[in-house]
């Protein structure tokens, strides 16, 4: 047991040193998770709230598929974005593989049904009178959608703050689409992998806790809107 | 006095079961008119059509307001549940200002309608929604209904579970909206509110 009691030890020096390599996977992480929900909330939340607000033929069929989506295995998202952007893939050429870029693609591909399913069920589930009331306020058409959006805000939020969550831990993506490259494409969850297969419990043990007080504070942060969107 | 809404042989539906019949009537502007009846007679339902949030199954109502805007924006609803935007109080008031362009003054004209339904507009404008007790709710939902300087102001048991003083501050708001030339319709079980303010009855049932 004295391995693992040294690998804490050692964890709280390399952290407290802000030792570059641990802190290189951590800020390889952050930026692949920010890619990926800048894309997710670009395409995601319009195309959730059309799925809510909207009457459409097909809408029912497009809620399963993204709700099912949800379910979506991250090693098939990893072999399905390899098969393009390997070098014999159709996007090739954009020399996304082992990016930090390509990992993003992957990740925002996970993140997307979240941001999807999650801004349909806000915006379905929106009081009535809502609608009601900005349309008798004299709003029109663009208008009432855009305060239908606004009233939901909290629960949109809820929905990027969960993708993000679900991102920043995900190993399968940036296993495959990264490479788990050295100072390039290494993430908190690849490198604590690792690690962990080479015996270097100390380093796996340092991002375990980082990852730990995102987790934290991401579920702190969860637990603040919630309460704001109850009020 | 000119008639504002003509209405004919109304039939509201929700489902299969008819929600709403009446035969006609006719609102004059300016003029004040209480709906009464029985839970369930379709008062409520006949609101949401006055204020043109539904269309009925049949009949017809003719709107004379003015011709260039549409009716929408010229009647307007106080829920009896009424529901304030995740916004300050100012925002809420402002709301349907905003939406027809017409910001100039707003905050005058904001401080004007918080004022007419007895809240003071310095402690008031700034304060967010959850931070209102129900009859605060319910006024503020009103001055932003009266804000609009509606044509017809449509009002569905404006005194459904407030107190004696909240009550008070929104007759005394009807009775401003009235002196401003708006047609008041009001949907109440509470004839000692409705009496002396309504100039005649429709019974629904």
């Amino acid at each position: 047991m004295n391995y693992l009691a040294d690998g804490f030890v050692q964890a709280f020096a390399l952290l407290a040193a802000v030792d570059p390599e641990t802190f290189a996977a951590v800020w390889a992480s952050l930026k692949t998770t920010a890619l990926a929900l800048a894309a997710a909330a670009a395409l995601g939340i319009p195309a959730g709230f059309a799925l809510g607000y909207g009457r459409f033929p097909g809408r029912r069929a497009l809620r399963l598929i993204s709700d099912t989506l949800l379910a979506f295995p991250t090693v098939l998202i990893g072999l399905l974005v390899y098969a393009f952007v390997s070098r014999r893939g159709p996007l090739g050429e954009w020399g996304l593989l082992f990016t930090i870029a390509g990992m993003a693609v992957g990740s925002a591909i996970l993140a997307m049904p979240i941001a999807v399913s999650l801004t349909a069920q806000a915006v379905e589930s929106l009081d009535p009178r809502v609608r009601d009331t900005a349309l008798t306020l004299g709003a029109r058409g663009f208008k009432v959608a855009l305060t239908c959006l606004a009233e939901t805000r909290y629960q949109v939020m809820l929905a990027m703050v969960s993708a993000f969550g679900r991102v920043i831990t995900e190993v399968g993506i940036a296993m495959m689409l990264g490479g788990n490259i050295k100072w390039e494409t290494r993430t908190i969850t690849t490198a604590i992998a690792l690690e962990t297969g080479k015996g270097d419990f100390a380093r796996g043990i340092a991002l375990g806790f980082v990852l730990l007080a995102i987790a934290f504070a991401v579920n702190a942060m969860l637990v603040t809107l919630r309460r704001r969107a109850a009020r | 006095m000119s008639a504002l809404y003509a209405a004919r042989n109304l039939v509201r539906r929700h489902g299969e079961r008819v929600a709403l019949r009446l035969a006609g009537f006719e609102v004059a502007r300016g003029e004040a008119v209480a709906v009464t009846g029985a839970n369930g007679a379709g008062k409520s339902t006949l609101l949401r059509l006055l204020a043109f949030l539904d269309e009925p199954d049949e009949g017809t109502i003719e709107f004379f307001g003015e011709a260039a805007l549409e009716p929408r924006r010229q009647a307007t609803l106080l829920l009896q549940e009424p529901y304030l935007f995740k916004r300050t109080v100012f925002e809420n008031v402002a709301f349907g200002l905003r939406a027809r362009g017409q910001t100039r003054e707003l905050a005058a004209k904001v401080a004007d309608a918080l004022g007419v339904v007895g809240l003071e507009p310095k402690a008031f404008a700034p304060r967010q929604w959850f931070e209102l007790s129900g009859g605060e709710t319910k006024r503020v939902a009103l001055a932003a209904r009266l804000a609009l300087t509606p044509l017809a102001l449509l009002l569905d048991e404006p005194t459904a579970n407030l107190d004696a003083a909240s009550a008070e501050a929104v007759r005394l708001a009807v009775q401003v909206a009235k002196e401003r030339g708006a047609a008041v319709i009001a949907a109440s079980h509470d004839r000692d509110w409705l009496g002396g303010l309504f100039d005649r009855e429709i019974v629904l049932g």
